[in-house]
């Protein structure tokens, strides 16, 4: 099989081939292909229930998809349970909900994975996770609880948390829609700098002032299926498909 | 506040509180007055009962048959948990302040003689059990072993709560070495379960049970969601089986009926049996208090865990069972208190535990048939209530420490 096409032409990171998945009878996802390159910014738009949650969580196997194949990094998602492993180690994820561990101090968050996972001293993980939370800006947190941060720190640690496993990718879902309209800011900023880092990235959000900076491409999901794909101004000057002209006029 | 201020202060409150509607007024007149009858009836039965009875069979009450010239056992094994209690609770309490310290949260710091109004308010009970105990003995001996074990639980938790985090690790193993020191030495030279009686077995039983079943109902319960059929029909069936059955049942069982199951070599002693059909029962319910717990997880918090590669075992241990059983806590404090109270069945298939001290004592010669149950029963039930009472009021001060910084 050849390389697929990829947007920029780069390397693919991610690739869906024909990817459907079934609750029960119910399918969330119809026919998905999808390649997302090395370094590419990819945000998903699409009506609640459209699948959107359903695809990203296929990529790092928290759902099983039922036909077709995911590849990441090279390596395909298979029942193989150290392939999974493998997958999880290099791709990150940020939660709408922060899922954070509310009995571990901030630091013990971002410092698990790398202890419990690539087996790092303590020393040396509280080292790296400290240099993840300046990342986020916030180290002076450190100490604290996640109960005592604002939603908008929280979700900056749950990104620093996926950080600190030095992942390839990072996938997130709605990580600002749970926020106050005063903290969407400063999580978007950390998004930001993490895309001009060049860190390969899938962002289901509706934030389309975010879309517009930093996506190399946004696609619009309807009923599980990809109903169109393009760069930011190809959604804001002409979308071409009725279904993209209406959702967009109700969220812009 | 100033002494002329507090007159009104005190007027307004009970004006507020107890005299406020009608319907009020009349319940604190009705409840008033049950509550000055109940006490007119308790000072009455203390002044004019004879507790010779008790005062006769203390040491039966507390320690059933155990051999009086091994006493001395039983002080030593009192000494030791008496440190084990004093440590762990200071060491809990100086990692609490370090914790909520690093977090940046103010614990309120009891000290002096608010320190003793706090104790007393969790352990008056207690106190009260210990005092009436020692008003009944004859010699001066308990007296000074109790002032012993206050001074050394004063003294330990205060050791407790200075030592720094290295010593803090070997304070810990010190503290799970010092029960079973005490156990060595209360079943040393010949001595075993079976000659262990009074309180002391009651207590022993739910101690025991509790450490044993703990460990099993967690494993059942985590079976119960496995997603290996026959793990999870195994461990369905077990907790279903057994809460499905009276525990008298299961102990008329163990103690009558085993004996047709077993070869007479393999026949363990009563206290044994008794306490493998108590681990076993507990465990069951054990399993179903922790399953509340792991519902109340929100699956967010595994997903994340997934999601950054953790393996599924670190994830049960380190993410999903330290919060279920936060959560459980006040749910596995009324099962304990419950297993405590539970445990004077035993008196029923024939050990000697505090209950059966009771009716023992009973039909002694000097006190058969003159109705002195109304004396012991009491007596065995201030013992129960003032242990119930510590355990809840302590495992809500664990509750909130454990909590610091959360929500
Ligand atoms: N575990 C599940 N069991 C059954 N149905 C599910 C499950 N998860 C998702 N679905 C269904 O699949 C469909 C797609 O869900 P998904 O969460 O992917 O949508 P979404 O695009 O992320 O929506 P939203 O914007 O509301 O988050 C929905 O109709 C949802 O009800
Ligand atoms: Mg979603």
């Amino acid at each position: 099989m050849t390389d697929p096409q990829t947007a920029n032409g780069g390397k693919p990171m991610i690739v869906l081939e024909n990817v459907d998945k079934f609750f029960g009878t119910f399918q969330a996802l119809d026919d998905i292909s999808l390649t997302v390159a090395k370094k590419e910014v990819v945000v998903v738009i699409g009506p609640s229930g459209s699948g959107k949650s359903t695809l990203i969580r296929c990529i790092n196997r928290l759902e099983k998809h039922d036909a077709g194949r995911v590849v990441v990094d090279g390596v395909e998602l298979t029942d193989d349970i150290r392939n999974i492993h493998e997958v999880r180690m290099e791709t990150g994820m940020v939660f709408q909900q922060f899922n954070l561990f509310p009995h571990l101090s901030v630091l013990d968050n971002v410092t698990l994975a790398p202890r419990e996972v690539r087996h790092m001293a303590k020393a040396e993980a509280e080292e790296l996770g400290m240099k993840m939370l300046a990342r986020v800006r916030i180290p002076e947190q450190a100490r604290k609880f996640p109960g005592q941060l604002s939603g908008g720190q929280q979700q900056r640690v749950a990104i620093a948390r996926s950080l600190a496993m030095q992942p390839k990718m990072m996938l997130f879902d709605e990580p600002t829609s749970a926020l106050d309209p005063e903290m969407i800011k400063e999580v978007l900023e950390v998004m930001e700098e993490l895309a001009a880092s060049g860190m390969t990235m899938i962002v289901i959000s509706h934030e389309m002032g975010f879309a517009r900076a930093v996506a190399d491409r946004i696609i619009f999901m309807a009923d599980g299926q990809i109903v169109e794909v393009g760069p930011p101004e190809h959604f804001f000057t002409n979308p071409t498909e009725e279904r993209t002209k209406t959702f967009l006029s109700q969220i812009l | 506040m100033t002494t002329t201020a507090s007159r009104p202060v005190a007027v307004r409150w009970v004006k507020k509180n107890l005299f406020s509607t009608p319907l009020n007024v009349f319940l604190t007149v009705v409840l008033g007055a049950a509550i000055v009858y109940l006490a007119y009836l308790v000072i009455r039965f203390l002044v004019t009962s004879n507790f010779e009875i008790l005062r006769v069979n203390l040491a039966l009450f507390m320690v059933g048959s155990f051999p009086r010239a091994q006493l001395w056992r039983v002080v030593v094994a009192l000494l030791l948990l008496a440190i084990m209690a004093g440590l762990a609770g200071g060491m809990l309490k100086a990692a609490a302040r370090e914790r909520s310290k690093d977090a940046g949260i103010r614990l309120a710091e009891v000290r002096g003689s608010r320190a003793v109004g706090s104790w007393l308010r969790r352990f008056w009970p207690l106190g009260l059990l210990v005092i009436a105990a020692l008003a009944l003995t004859r010699t001066l001996t308990p007296t000074l072993v109790a002032i012993a074990v206050v001074g050394l639980l004063v003294a330990s938790r205060w050791l407790g709560a200075h030592l720094g985090p290295i010593p803090r690790r070997v304070g810990w193993i010190v503290v799970v070495l010092l029960p079973l020191a005490a156990y060595w030495i209360l079943s040393a030279s010949g001595l075993g379960w079976d000659d262990w009686g009074g309180f002391m077995l009651n207590i022993f039983l739910t101690i025991a049970g509790i450490l044993f079943a703990f460990p099993i109902g967690v494993a059942l319960a985590l079976g119960r969601r496995s997603t290996l059929p026959v793990v999870r029909a195994f461990s369905i069936g077990y907790i279903e089986l057994i809460r499905g059955v009276p525990l008298i049942t299961l102990l008329l069982m163990a103690v009558f009926a085993l004996g047709f199951f077993l070869p007479r070599d393999l026949r363990p002693g009563s206290v044994t049996r008794v306490l493998i059909v108590i681990t076993a029962f507990e465990a069951a319910y054990i399993a179903e208090v922790v399953r509340g717990g792991l519902q109340s997880v929100p699956r967010g918090q595994s997903e994340a865990a997934q999601s950054l590669g953790l393996p599924a075992l670190k994830i049960t241990r380190l993410i999903v069972l330290p919060q279920a059983l936060r959560a459980t806590i006040p749910a596995m404090v009324g099962q304990f208190i419950s297993l405590f109270k539970d445990t004077t069945l035993v008196a029923i298939v024939g050990l000697g535990d505090i209950l059966a001290a009771s009716s023992f004592a009973n039909a002694q010669p000097a006190f058969n048939a003159q109705g002195l149950a109304r004396i012991t029963l009491p007596f065995v039930a201030l013992a129960f209530w003032a242990g119930s009472f510590a355990m809840s009021r302590e495992a809500g001060r664990l509750e909130r420490r454990l909590g610091i910084g959360e929500r």
